[in-house]
Order: structure tokens, then sequence, then C-alpha cells
């Protein structure tokens, strides 16, 4: 439970600050929802002409675009982007850092076991995505109340910026398996900025050029917004691909680190 | 000199692995285009009827898909991103990792003054940044010779590699600069980071809302807009001078607060 805490405490600054960051940039963008739906109204009939293979980059078709969900999802584009960056850098982080910061022998030497250090850990670093995605639903929520002037369905809206959860959780867990593979992780930024901006690019750029294929090579892309504002739910086999790619690397992670060979300061 | 190929030699692996997801990058982009040169060409008028905004939430960037130029054009705000983090990381890291590795004690007493390990390291930097963007262009030309079976863009191309080694520089310096003034080795990669990603937010909110293109001197990837070169040439004069300007304050500030900082050991 120390470390637990210790470990929430050494975060604290920098989780307020990708807080922050990610609430300033949906203020910012949602203040400009409402000229962006005057822009709408003019466009609206020429973009029914537009041929299919010019896609969207943000994965969503014109009807739904114009309503806030698809302002929404596409504002998630960048939210996401670095939310992935921020969960994977905790998750590369939080395990490494004790050997790059040569505080491994004095963790390890406490009377507490590997397994309880892990856990103790990784539900910090959980704990802290959690906190990050409750405050930046409740800025999204209440800054689409104030900027939409027509009704509009709280759960949809949720289930839209759910996303960011989905997708921090699959580089969180990314982020621990890398850490434990990796032998030694100098510097965690250097890690996870290039893995996340690749996938980015790759699904982006995926998604602009047709492939459909892409989705299950770019965490980004898995959840199609378009399905979700469509349904009201996530489609259930990614949802459950995804538990399976969390879990796995979890407990490969355990697994791992029990077992490897941890270095001393020298 | 020994600092300098002690540097290269560090690099060396990465630089290899940033070359080959560059090669992978442009070469699975432009397969993608053999598929694009057969659609239809009205297309590219309809789009230019949109506003802004509608344009950029849709990605639809103004460019023509149907010619390997505008193909490439779209790619080149990707291709931007990805050397400017491999600049932003390889100056942020290249400058603190003595500090973060602890071996600044090692290399600070041996007989070298502080502006010696600068300006090998910085040169060392450089050599990395030439070789990344000569990986670059290289793989451009191979591949949209191999798909698209015409080059007649060459010479856009020579001036979009140019833009793009103003934007290493810049990020690579604004990389060591963040550096040399942190105390904390591990802060340097961040700061440079968030530098990174706020600029490129940036980027779409100045496209998607032209109120705000006063803005757009903040940000590096608006200096050298593929758009902007493809249609016109050339490269912005202004915008060089602004660059070289950056430059030149973070080289000057890498410098002057490296000297005078009292290290980590």
């Amino acid at each position: 439970m120390k470390l637990y805490f210790r470990e929430l405490k050494a975060y604290r600054n920098s989780t307020i600050i990708w807080i922050v960051s990610l609430s300033l940039l949906v203020i910012v963008f949602l203040s400009m929802f409402p000229s962006f739906t005057k822009d709408v109204e003019e466009t609206k009939n020429i973009l029914q002409n537009l041929p299919p293979f010019m896609a969207s980059a943000a994965g969503i078709s014109p009807n739904v675009m114009f309503s806030i969900y698809g302002f929404v999802s596409w504002l998630l584009t960048f939210v996401t982007l670095a939310g992935a960056v921020q969960s994977m850098n905790l998750g590369v982080g939080i395990l490494s850092k004790e050997e790059s910061g040569k505080t491994a022998d004095f963790l390890l030497t406490r009377p507490i076991s590997r397994k309880s250090v892990i856990t103790s850990k990784l539900l910090a670093a959980f704990s802290l995505i959690l906190i990050t995605n409750i405050v930046f639903c409740l800025t999204t929520f209440a800054m689409a109340v104030v900027v939409v002037d027509t009704d509009f369905s709280a759960t949809t809206l949720m289930l839209v910026l759910g996303k960011l959860f989905l997708i921090q959780l699959i580089f969180l867990a990314l982020g621990f398996i890398v850490s434990v593979i990796i032998n030694r992780v100098k510097s965690a930024i250097a890690v996870s900025l290039p893995t996340a901006f690749s996938l980015f690019i790759i699904g982006t750029l995926g998604v602009l050029l047709g492939v459909d294929s892409v989705k299950y090579i770019s965490p980004f892309k898995l959840f199609d917004s378009d399905y979700i504002i469509n349904n009201n739910a996530y489609d259930v086999k990614f949802l459950i691909g995804e538990a399976i790619f969390v879990l796995v690397a979890v407990a490969l992670s355990y697994v791992i680190y029990i077992k490897k060979d941890i270095k001393a300061a020298s | 000199m020994n600092i300098f190929w002690r540097e290269i030699k560090y690099y060396k692996k990465g630089l290899l692995f940033w070359s080959l997801g560059m090669a992978l990058l442009i070469w699975s982009s432009m397969i993608k285009y053999s598929t694009f040169q057969t659609a239809g060409q009205s297309v590219t008028d309809l789009i230019s009827k949109f506003p802004q905004s509608i344009q950029t939430i849709f990605g639809l960037t103004g460019f023509d898909l149907t010619k390997a130029s505008g193909f490439y054009g779209v790619m080149f705000m990707y291709i931007a991103l990805m050397v400017t983090i491999h600049a932003a990381m390889l100056g942020a890291g290249i400058m603190s990792k003595e500090e973060r590795d602890r071996t600044s004690e090692f290399i600070f007493v041996k007989p070298v003054t502080r502006n010696k390990v600068i300006t090998a390291k910085i040169m060392a930097g450089l050599v990395g940044l030439i070789a990344f963007n000569v990986v670059t262009l290289l793989s451009s030309i191979l591949f949209i010779n191999l798909y698209s079976h015409t080059l007649d863009f060459i010479n856009d191309i020579y001036l979009l590699m140019a833009g793009l080694f103003f934007m290493q520089l810049i990020f690579f310096f604004i990389g060591t600069a963040t550096a040399a003034i942190s105390k904390k080795p591990k802060l340097s990669a961040s700061i440079a980071s968030a530098v990174l990603l706020v600029t490129f937010i940036l980027t779409y909110l100045i496209s998607f809302n032209s109120d705000l293109d006063y803005l757009k001197y903040l940000t590096p990837f608006k200096y050298f807009d593929a758009k902007d070169i493809l249609a016109h040439h050339s490269l912005d004069i202004v915008y060089m001078l602004l660059s070289l300007v950056i430059v030149a304050v973070a080289t000057l500030v890498t410098y002057v607060s490296y000297n005078n900082r009292d290290l980590e050991v």
C-alpha cells in the first residue's frame, strides 16, 4: 500500500499537467463548435456527392460528422495521440525507473515480494489513467452542455469519450510489457514517443488511404467512431480482443518481472 | 574527435531502425498510390469549394491524390512528423545522456572543455540528421519512381527535403537547448516532446480555423507546408530566416547554459 501511494505521489505533478493540457485542448476546440456548425450548413449538400473513396481522416461518415458526437470523435484523434503518449510513458516508466534511477536494490531489499511491487505499481498506473479519464470526461461533458444548443445523448457522448480510456489501456499494457522485455530502458519517453507516434501515423495514413485492415495494427483505429455513434455501443469483438491483449500483456509482465535479473546500482 | 565518433557509434543502431521505418512508410504508401491513380479527376475541383474547416476535418488537404506529387504532399506531413520526433529525441538525448547515465563525471574529468564536448555532440547529431534526411530522399525517389513511373517533380522533392532539414534543425536544437537548461536529465526529453506535440496539434487548429492564421509562426510544421512548396516551387524566404533565427538562438542557449550549469553527478 505504501508503494502504491508513493507512486501516485511521484506521478502527481506530471498527471496534473497531462490532465490540464488535455482539458485545455478540448475547451479550445469545442469553443469553435458553434462556428463550425455554421460552415456545415453551407456544405452539407455538396458533401452528399463525395465519392466513396474520399474517406475521412477521422474515419467518420459525413452525416455523423456534423453532430457533437462526430466533432468530439474528430477531436479525440489528437486527444488519443496525447493520451497514448501519456499512458505508454507511464507504463514504460513506472517499472523501469527503479533500474534507470538506480533505486532497484533499495526497493527490492524491502520486505515486500516482487509480486506486490509490481501489483502496487500497475494499480498506481491504472489509477492515474482512470483519474485522467474521469476529469477529461467531465470537462468535455460540461463544455458540450455549454456550446451545444440542441439536445444530445449523454450516453453516446460518454461512449465516444470512452475511446480514450480504451486506447490508453492498450498503451499502458504495451508499456508494461515493453519495459520488462527490454533489458535496460534508459529513457521512457524515448521508447513511448516513437511507438505512439508511429502507430498514429500508420493508423491515420491507413484510414486516409482506405486500408481497412489498419485497425488490427494501430490501436488508434480499433474502435470505429461511426460504429459507436450509430449503434450506441462498442464493437464487442474488439472489446474482447482488447481485453485479451491487456490481460496477456499484464500476466506476461508479472511472469517476466518476477524472474527478471534486475541490475543493482554499481 | 573521440567523443564525436563515440556518439556516432552510440546512435548508429537507432538510426538504422528509424531509416527502416521511414523506408517502410514511404514504400507502403506508394504501393497504395498505384490504386489511386485510376480514380476520378473531378474530385479535386469539388473539394476546393468546401470551407477550410470541413477540408481539415476530413483530411482533405487540397492535394490532387491522382497525381504522384499530390499524393506525396499528403504524406509529407507524416514524414515531417517522423523526422522531427527523431530530431527532438536525438537532440535531447545526446546532451542529457551523460547526466542520465551518470557518466558526466567521467567525461568532464577528461582534458576537454565543455565547449568541445558540446561541439562534438552537436556535430555527431547533425551527421545523424543529414543521414536520416538522405535516407528519406533516396527512399522517396526510389519508391515514387517505382510506383508512378514518372519523376516530374524531382526538384520539388529536393525543396521538400530542404524544408524537412530546416524542421529537423529546429527540433534538434530545441532538444539540445532544453537538455542544456534543465537540471533533470529526464525532463528535457519530455519538454522537447511536449513542444512537438503542441506544435503538431496547433497545425491542425490553424488549418481548422482561419482566424488563427497569425499563429502559424509558432509551429515549424507550417513553415514548410508541402502545399505551398508544390504550388510555388520554392521555399518561403521569411520562414527560412525565421528558422535560422530559432536555430541560432537555441544553439546559443545550448552553449551558454551548458557551460554555466552545475552538472548533476
